[in-house]
C-alpha cells in the first residue's frame, strides 16, 4: 500500500490543481456579482463535449484545447448578458436558482446530443506515455494537465494584477459604485468576468474531459469539491483557491488510498476544521461578503 | 376580518382534501400522488421558514428531508419499529444533522450562508452513497411500510390510510407554522430578513434565532422526509442531494415566498406536473430547468405573492393593505450592486 | 457613562479611526464633529460593537465592553441609530416600534403573542414613544412610505424602545430641511431634559451643535483634532483650519 502514496499523492495534486481553478472561476464571479455560479459544472461537460466533437471531426488536440474553451466562453457570456443580468439587483439567491435551473437543461441537452452514457476522450499519442522522473513513473498526460493549469493560473494572476483591466476588476469587486463612478463601463466589466471564470472552467473541462471522463453529469461531480474549495481558501482569495484545491486534492487522493469509503467526506472533516479556526477560511478578507 | 377570511379558505381547502379519495379517480391523480403533495408541502414549508421569511438561503434543506427518510428507512429495517417511531426517528435524525451543521452555517450570511448549505448539505448525501453496507448505497433501501403504532396488529397502512395521516400531519403543520410566523419569535425572523443589523441593535441575539429557526425547518423537513421514504417505502441518496434542495426552493419561489398557501401551491404544481409530464415526455428535467429559469426571472414573486400584490393594489384600505404586506413577505428586494 | 480609550481602526492601509480617546459624561449631549470621511461613522462603529477596534478598550457604565457582542451592549443600555435611517421598510411604523418593546420585555422570543396586562403594559409603551417622536399618525404606515425625516424619528423611537441610558445618533440631521432639523433637535433636547438620557451624537451643521451640544470632540482624518466646550471649540484655531472654507466658518 504505501508504495502507492508517492504516485497517489500526485494523482492528488493534479485533482487539487482542478479543484482550484474551477474555484477561481466560481471565486472570480461570486466577488464581483454575488452570483453562485450553480451551471459553472455544467460549462465544463460543454467545453469537453465540444472539444471531443472537434477531435472527431478531425482537428488536433491543441486546437481542440483552446477552441472548445472560447466557445464555451461565449456561450457563457450570451447566458450572462441575457438571463443572468437582470437579477444582479436582486437578492443573489435569484441568480443561484437561475444558473441551477440551466444546468439542469444543460445536463439533459448533453444527453440528448452526445448521449446518456458517456463517451471516450483520450489523450492524444503524444501525451499518452509515461514519463520517468528516477524514482517514479508518472503517465505524460497527467503532468501536462499539471502544467497547463500552473499556466493558466499564473497568466491570470498576471491579468489580475499587471494588467490595468485586470486591477479594474479587482478594485470593482471592492467597490463597483465608485469604479462606476471613475466610468469604467461595469457592463463590460461583469461580461469579461463572467467569461474569464467559464474560460477556467472550459480548460479544466477539456483536461477533465481527457483524464476523469466525459458524460452529461462529469463536470458538476467536480463543483462540489470547487465550492468546498472556496469555503476553505476563503472567498475572494485566488491564493485560497489554489492552497484550498491542493489541500482537497490531497485529502481525497490520501483517504482514496486508506479509507476509500471516506474519501468525499475528508474534504467535509477538513472544512469543518478549518472553519472552526478560521471562520473565513484560510485567506478570507474581512467584509466582502457579511 | 382577515383572520376569519384564512380561516375560512384553510377549512375550504382541508375539506377538499379530506374528499381526496373520490377527486383522485375522477382527475387520474393516484391518491399516492396526492400524499406526495401534502408530504412534499411540509419541506417546501421547511424552506419558507429560513428563506422566505428569515431571508437565509437555504439550499442545503434536502439533508434534513433526506436524513427524516433515512431515519425512518434504517430503524424500520434494523429494529422494526412501528410507523409513528419511525417517523419520530426521522424527525430525530434531522434535527441532530441540524445541531450539527448549525453552528458553522450560523457563523455567515447571505451568499456565504447559501454556499456552506449546499456544501453541507451534501455530506449525508455522501455518507449514504458511500456507507454501502448499511445505507445501500447508491441503490438505496427498499423497506416494507410497518404497522401504524406499538399495540396495533400487524395490518400495514393502506394507501388510503396512509393518505390521511399525511392529511393530519399537514393540517397540524399548517396551524402550528402559521403561528410561529405570527408569532413574536416570527415576527423578529421577518425582522431580521429586513435588517440584521437593527435587530441585533434592538438588543437580541439574532443567531440564537436563526439556531432556533433552523432546528424548526429541519424538524419540518425531517417529517416530511420521513413520510416520504414511508410512502415510497425507498430512501435513496438523491433524496440528499443539493438538486432537491434546489427542487423545494423552486417550489416556495413557484408558490410565492413568504406565504404559507404559496408553500402548498408551489409543491402541488411541481409534484403533480412531474407526475404528469413525466410520463409524457423523457424531457422532464428541460421543463424543469425552464421552470427554474422563467419562473426568477418573470415570477419571482410567485403565484400567491402576485395575487396579494394585485389585492394590496385593489384595495383602497390602507389599514388592510398594511396589515398585509406585514405577514406577506414576498416583494422581491431589490440590492443595489452598483447595475 | 462610555469612556473609549486609544480607538484605532484601520481598513486595509487606511487608518480610519487614529488613536482616538473620547469620554461621554453622563447625562451630557455630546457632539462628534469632523470633516467627511473623518472617522465619525467608524469611531461609532467601533464603540457600538459594529466592529471591533483594532486596539484601544471600550468601557460602557464601568465594564470593559472592547469585544462585547453588539446586541449584548444595547441590553446593557446602549442605543444607536445610524447614518442612513436603518429600519425595516416593509414594516408599519407601529410594528417597527413593537419589536424593540418587545426585545426589551423579553418576549421577542415566544411563541404565543402575550395577552392580558404583558400586551397592554407593550401596547401602552408603544403609544408612549410613538407620542414622544410624533408619529402616533402615521403608525399604521409602512415605513418605506414616510418621508426622510419621518424614518429619522421612527428610528430613534425604536433605539428607545430598549430603553437606553445613553444613545448614539449617527448624524440624525443629515440631508434634512430646516423644519425638519428644527424636529429633530426638539427631540433631542427632551432625550435629556425629559428622558434623562445621555446622548452622543454626529452633525455636520455647526449651527445645530453649538446650540445642543455641552460638549464638543473634533475629528479629522481619522485623528483627534481638538475636544472641549461649544465656546473652546469655536475658538480653536486648528478646528477653524480643518473647516477653511467651508460655509460653517462663517456661522462660527
Ligand atoms: N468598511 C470600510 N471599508 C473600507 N474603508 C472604510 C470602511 N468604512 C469606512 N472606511 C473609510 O474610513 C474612512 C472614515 O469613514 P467614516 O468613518 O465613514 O467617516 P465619517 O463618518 O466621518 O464621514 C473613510 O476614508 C472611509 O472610506
Ligand atoms: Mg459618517
Amino acid at each position: 500500500m504505501f508504495h502507492d502514496l508517492a504516485p497517489q499523492l500526485f494523482n492528488g495534486l493534479v485533482l487539487g490543481a482542478f479543484y482550484a481553478i474551477v474555484a477561481i472561476g466560481l471565486s472570480l464571479i461570486m466577488n464581483l456579482t454575488g452570483t453562485i455560479n450553480m451551471a459553472h459544472g455544467s460549462f465544463m461537460t460543454l467545453a469537453g463535449y465540444l472539444a471531443y466533437s472537434l477531435v472527431l471531426r478531425g482537428t488536433s488536440f491543441w486546437f481542440a484545447l483552446i477552441a472548445a474553451p472560447l466557445i464555451a466562453v461565449i456561450v457563457g457570456i450570451a447566458v450572462e448578458r441575457t438571463l443572468v443580468r437582470p437579477l444582479y439587483r436582486r437578492e443573489p439567491f435569484y441568480s443561484l436558482l437561475m444558473t441551477f435551473g440551466l444546468s439542469l437543461m444543460a445536463e439533459e441537452i448533453f444527453r440528448l446530443i452526445w448521449g446518456p452514457n458517456g463517451v471516450p476522450f483520450s489523450a492524444p499519442a503524444a501525451l499518452s506515455g509515461a514519463a520517468s522522473l528516477g524514482f517514479m513513473t508518472f503517465p505524460t498526460f497527467r503532468i501536462f494537465i499539471v502544467v497547463v493549469l500552473v499556466i493558466t493560473i499564473s497568466a491570470l494572476a498576471f491579468f489580475l494584477t499587471r494588467t490595468r483591466f485586470g486591477l479594474r476588476l479587482r478594485a470593482a469587486v471592492q467597490d463597483t459604485e465608485m469604479i462606476a463612478a471613475l466610468g469604467t463601463n461595469t457592463q463590460v466589466l461583469y461580461a469579461v468576468n463572467f467569461g474569464l471564470g467559464i474560460f477556467l472552467a472550459g480548460i479544466a473541462g477539456v483536461l477533465a474531459a481527457g483524464m476523469l471522463g466525459l458524460s452529461p453529469t462529469s463536470g458538476n461531480a467536480l463543483l462540489m469539491p470547487a465550492f468546498v474549495t472556496v469555503i476553505i481558501g476563503g472567498m475572494g482569495s485566488l491564493f485560497g483557491s489554489i492552497v484550498g484545491g491542493l489541500l482537497i486534492g490531497i485529502a481525497i487522493s490520501m483517504t482514496t488510498l486508506f479509507i476509500p469509503a471516506a474519501s468525499e467526506v475528508s474534504m467535509y472533516v477538513l472544512m469543518a476544521i478549518v472553519l472552526s479556526v478560521r471562520p473565513r477560511g484560510l485567506f478570507g478578507e474581512e467584509g466582502i461578503f457579511g | 376580518m382577515k383572520v376569519r377570511r384564512d380561516l375560512v379558505l384553510f377549512v375550504a381547502i382541508v375539506v377538499l382534501f379530506a374528499c381526496g379519495p373520490l377527486i383522485s379517480p375522477l382527475v387520474h391523480i393516484d391518491l399516492s400522488i396526492l400524499s406526495e403533495v401534502l408530504v412534499t408541502t411540509l419541506a417546501v414549508l421547511s424552506v419558507n421558514l429560513l428563506l422566505g421569511y428569515t431571508g437565509l438561503p437555504a439550499f442545503g434543506n434536502a439533508a434534513y428531508f433526506g436524513l427524516g427518510a433515512y431515519g425512518a428507512a434504517l430503524t424500520v429495517t434494523y429494529l422494526h419499529v412501528d410507523f409513528v417511531t419511525a417517523v419520530l426517528a426521522g424527525a430525530v435524525a434531522a434535527v441532530a444533522g441540524a445541531l450539527l451543521l448549525g453552528p458553522f452555517l450560523l457563523r455567515r450570511r447571505g451568499i456565504y450562508f447559501g454556499l456552506l448549505s449546499i456544501a453541507f448539505g451534501q455530506v449525508f448525501y455522501f455518507i449514504a452513497y458511500r456507507y454501502t453496507d448499511v445505507t445501500g448505497g447508491e441503490d438505496g433501501m427498499n423497506f416494507p411500510r410497518p404497522p401504524f403504532g406499538p399495540g396495533i396488529a400487524q395490518v400495514s397502512i393502506n394507501q388510503v390510510q396512509f393518505y390521511y395521516i399525511s392529511l393530519v400531519v399537514f393540517v397540524v403543520a399548517m396551524i402550528a407554522f402559521r403561528a410561529v410566523v405570527r408569532s413574536p419569535f416570527g415576527r423578529t425572523l421577518i425582522a431580521i430578513r429586513q435588517n440584521e443589523a437593527r435587530v441585533r441593535y434592538l438588543g437580541l441575539d439574532t443567531d440564537r434565532f436563526i439556531f432556533v429557526a433552523l432546528l424548526i425547518s429541519a424538524l419540518m423537513a425531517g417529517v416530511s422526509g420521513a413520510l416520504f421514504g414511508l410512502l415510497i417505502n425507498f430512501a435513496y441518496p438523491l433524496e440528499l442531494d443539493w438538486h432537491q434542495s434546489g427542487n423545494f426552493v423552486l417550489m416556495m419561489i413557484l408558490g410565492g415566498a413568504g406565504t404559507i398557501w404559496g408553500s402548498l401551491i408551489g409543491a402541488l404544481i411541481y409534484v403533480i406536473g412531474k407526475d404528469i409530464i413525466s410520463t409524457i415526455t423523457p424531457l422532464w428535467q428541460i421543463f424543469l430547468g425552464a421552470l427554474f429559469v422563467a419562473c426568477v426571472l418573470g415570477f419571482p414573486r410567485g403565484i400567491v405573492g402576485s395575487i396579494s400584490a394585485l389585492r394590496r393594489i385593489a384595495s383602497d384600505d390602507p389599514e388592510d393593505a398594511a396589515s398585509n404586506e406585514a405577514f406577506d413577505v414576498s416583494a422581491p428586494i431589490e440590492v443595489g450592486r452598483g447595475v | 457613562m462610555l469612556e473609549a480609550t486609544d480607538i484605532t481602526k484601520a481598513f486595509g492601509g487606511v487608518r480610519a479611526v487614529d488613536n482616538v480617546s473620547v469620554a461621554v459624561r453622563e447625562g451630557t449631549i455630546h457632539a462628534l464633529i469632523g470633516p467627511n470621511g473623518a472617522g465619525k461613522t467608524t469611531f461609532f462603529n467601533a464603540i457600538s460593537g459594529f466592529t471591533f477596534p483594532d486596539h484601544g478598550r471600550v468601557t460602557f457604565r464601568g465594564t470593559d465592553v472592547t469585544r462585547t457582542l453588539n446586541w449584548r451592549r444595547i441590553v446593557m443600555g446602549m442605543g444607536r441609530t445610524f447614518q442612513t435611517p436603518s429600519v425595516f421598510p416593509e414594516l408599519t411604523v407601529d410594528e417597527n416600534i413593537r419589536l424593540g418593546v418587545r426585545a426589551h420585555a423579553k418576549q421577542a422570543f415566544q411563541l404565543r403573542a402575550p395577552r392580558g396586562a404583558a400586551a397592554a403594559a407593550v401596547d401602552a409603551r408603544v403609544d408612549e414613544l410613538l407620542g414622544f417622536v410624533n408619529l402616533a399618525a402615521h403608525r399604521g404606515r409602512l415605513v418605506a412610505e414616510l418621508a426622510h425625516g419621518s424614518q429619522r424619528l421612527c428610528e430613534i423611537a425604536m433605539s428607545l424602545s430598549t430603553e437606553p441610558v445613553l444613545v448614539l445618533l449617527d448624524e440624525p440631521m443629515a440631508g434634512l430641511a430646516e423644519a425638519e432639523t428644527d424636529r429633530i433637535m426638539a427631540v433631542i433636547r427632551d432625550l435629556r431634559q425629559r428622558l434623562g438620557l445621555t446622548v452622543f451624537f454626529v452633525e455636520h451643521n455647526m449651527r445645530v451643535v453649538l446650540a445642543l451640544a455641552d460638549r464638543i470632540t473634533v475629528l479629522d482624518r481619522g485623528k483627534l483634532l481638538a475636544e472641549g466646550s461649544p465656546q473652546e471649540i469655536a475658538r480653536d484655531d486648528a478646528v477653524r483650519r480643518a473647516y477653511l472654507g467651508s460655509e460653517v466658518l462663517e456661522r462660527v
